[in-house]
């Protein structure tokens, strides 16, 4: 993916633009929003990674201009602004998502495909497939090789988000976000009780185990390769 | 304070303008009553000129000239020059009685100007002048008396206005520097404000006028301000002191590390352990700013109604399979059920606080325990209560868990920031309510007490 990075500290941007291109990202680096502001009305980037305080036009203000002259880039905000109202703020302004600095690059990595690679609104399926794993989302039904699977609705809920991200990983934050809407980390271990659910519901009794455990980042839900 | 400076002040301003305003209504209001007696009085004057006029003229009714004669003579010695005067000629113009010599005035009203020769000094006279048969009576009246009147009138005011001006700059000078004397105090107040002395309030007067409901209002916000220093002071205190723990770990930790790497050795054990720390550190931090962004109370413009039954239920289902998993058992005793169990408020926060109470249960109980959640309607009142049946926390301590960063010296060695029921606090604070801790031998009870926001429903 190409990814425009506006950012104005030497050292996060050096650790953002090796960690994307590590992960096979190009990665383009703009320090002032008003170059920034130019720079995506004339190039395409599949996402823009925003810090809000950035020199010459404040992120949020880049972002609005961005949107008000119909760009249309998922923007996520990287900020060490991290209150509620400043990330209602910021998703008002047209960002797309929100991560607070300090991260862990692993998420930022994780936010950036699910945003890069989020479907168009109106490509909106109601059946979902990973391997020979179906979810009706119309119907809310779940079936593995065939077979139904009772789910409670929070684990729908889960698997439905984990099979939309199919490939990629979803980060116990992103989790708690999507499927709890939590905005703060629970001190106890509900994630990993729900995914634990799950998994005894849809790996355990079949062959291949579709829903993988990333190490101290999240999970992730594919085929076995 | 200098007098100029005095002038500038606003009380004093307004006194002053008020006294001048009430002196000039006064002057003006006096000049018009002066006006209105002295045409009054010289219309009297006039009628009593032409009455006296009339009444000599009388005596010649019948054509007798001795009698007008001896009338207008008889007059003329009962009375002194200075005050009437009377005069009484032929056709030819020749006097024949009275004392003084008119000359020849016209008929009807007209005026002798003080200085005439043959008259007394200083006095002007109103004089009524007709033909009596043949003759010219002239009957004139001294201005003396009306001019007396005038004058006492005149300086009977000119007084008055002294006084009234007097009256009116110094009782406009004593409400305004009573006035003054009270802004004084708001700007002294103020003034140790601004030097750090947040304690400072405005002293009020009890009588319930504007000052004092402005003062009230300044008070307040001091009081607020205050609260909010005082917080923020709190929690720099217990960043800086919860905070230089896990730092200094974090150094030992990374000398250990320098020292393994200089011999040769893996060091990733300790980054390891440094990144733990690092994240406690951070979760720490922003505990503490969450709490201080709630109690700034911004989130106040979004409060809607919320339906308690439904927070709870949500953190039921939530935090059920994850109590399950400890062997313990999670479970909504009681719910209003109905529109009754709505209050005013935040529901994310809302969920969080039950997140944190069910979360600490969780935490700090044995296998075993039962965990209920309530919601119950007390009069006005919703009251939503977590319990369990685990080990309670001394009565002695139950105040000092509320407290950013404490801890029970049982649940140091347990993971937390020690922020959970500050947390809780500080929502329950935002919300209106009021949150109790109670043993119930076995276990605990914390219950939150918030305003209902509609009336309870069957």
């Amino acid at each position: 993916m190409r990814i425009l990075l506006i950012e104005d500290d030497r050292r996060t941007v050096d650790y953002i633009m090796r960690g994307f291109t590590e992960s096979g990202h190009v990665c383009d680096v703009l320090a002032d929003g008003r170059d920034a502001l130019f720079a995506v009305t004339r190039d395409r980037y599949d996402v823009i990674v925003a810090d809000r305080m950035i020199p010459g036009l404040d992120g949020l203000s880049t972002v609005k201009a961005m949107r008000a002259a119909g760009v249309q880039t998922p923007v996520l905000f990287l900020t060490a602004i991290g209150g509620i109202d400043d990330r209602v703020e910021g998703l008002d302004a047209g960002g797309d998502d929100y991560l607070v600095k300090p991260f862990a690059f692993s998420e930022l990595l994780a936010r950036v495909n699910a945003l890069g690679r989020r479907p168009p609104a109106q490509e909106q399926r109601s059946v979902l497939r990973v391997a020979d794993l179906e979810i009706d989302l119309f119907r809310r039904l779940v079936t593995r090789q065939g077979q139904r699977i009772e789910l409670q609705p929070r684990e729908f809920k889960l698997l439905e988000v984990l099979m939309r991200s199919e490939g990629r990983v979803v980060t116990r934050t992103m989790l708690l976000e999507q499927v709890w809407s939590f905005n703060f980390d629970p001190k106890t271990s509900v994630v990993e009780t729900h995914i634990s659910r799950l998994r005894a519901k849809i790996d355990k009794p079949f062959e291949r185990q579709l829903l993988h455990t990333v190490r101290n980042i999240g999970y992730s839900l594919h085929a076995p390769t | 304070m200098h007098r100029l400076e005095l002038l500038r002040r606003t009380p004093f301003r307004l006194a002053l303008s008020f006294a001048l305003l009430f002196v000039l209504a006064f002057v003006l209001s006096g000049l018009v009553i002066y006006q209105l007696m002295r045409s009054d009085l010289s219309q009297r004057l006039d009628e009593a000129a032409r009455e006296n006029f009339s009444v000599m003229a009388a005596t010649y009714g019948d054509g007798d000239l001795e009698d007008l004669v001896a009338t207008v003579d008889s007059h003329a010695q009962l009375t002194s020059p200075k005050e009437q005067l009377f005069s009484l000629a032929d056709a030819d113009g020749r006097h024949l009685a009275g004392n003084f010599v008119a000359g020849n005035p016209p008929d009807g009203l007209s005026v002798i100007r003080e200085g005439r020769a043959g008259l007394p000094e200083g006095i002007s006279y109103r004089v009524y002048s007709g033909k009596v048969g043949g003759n010219r009576l002239t009957v004139a009246l001294s201005y003396a008396q009306t001019e007396a009147l005038e004058s006492l009138i005149l300086m009977g005011f000119g007084w008055a206005s002294t006084l009234v001006a007097l009256l009116a700059v110094a009782g406009g000078a004593w409400l305004a520097s009573r006035v003054q004397r009270r802004l004084d105090a708001v700007a002294a107040t103020l003034g140790d404000v601004s030097q750090g002395r947040l304690h400072a309030r405005i002293p009020l007067m009890g009588s319930g006028d504007d000052v004092d409901d402005v003062s009230m209002q300044v008070n307040r916000a001091l009081e607020r301000l205050q609260s909010l220093v005082e917080g923020m002071r709190q929690v720099t205190n217990d960043i800086a002191h919860d905070l230089k723990t896990p730092l200094n770990r974090l150094q030992i930790i990374l000398e250990a590390a320098d020292n393994k790497a200089a011999a040769g050795e893996s060091v990733s054990g300790e980054l390891l352990e440094a990144t733990t720390e690092i994240i406690q550190i951070n979760e720490t931090f922003a505990a503490l700013l969450r709490i201080a962004q709630i109690e700034a109370g911004a989130r106040k413009a979004r409060f809607a109604d919320v339906d308690l039954d439904a927070v709870v239920e949500t953190i039921c289902e939530i935090y059920d399979d994850v109590a399950e998993d400890q062997g313990m058992s999670l479970a909504v005793k009681k719910t209003l059920q109905g529109p009754g169990g709505f209050i005013h408020g935040d529901s994310e926060l809302l969920t969080q606080m039950f997140a944190n109470l069910v979360e600490n249960a969780l935490r700090h109980c044995p296998g075993g325990t039962n965990v209920e959640l309530s919601v119950r309607r007390d009069g006005d009142r919703i009251v939503a209560t977590v319990s369990d049946n685990g080990p309670g926390i001394p009565p002695e301590e139950h105040e000092k868990v509320f407290r950013r960063l404490y801890r029970l010296d049982k649940s140091r060695s347990t993971p937390g920031s020690g922020l959970g029921l500050s947390l809780v606090r500080t929502i329950a604070d935002l919300h209106g309510a009021t949150v109790m801790l109670a043993n119930r031998n076995p276990g605990l009870v914390v219950s939150v007490d918030f305003p209902a926001s509609g009336p309870a429903e069957a």
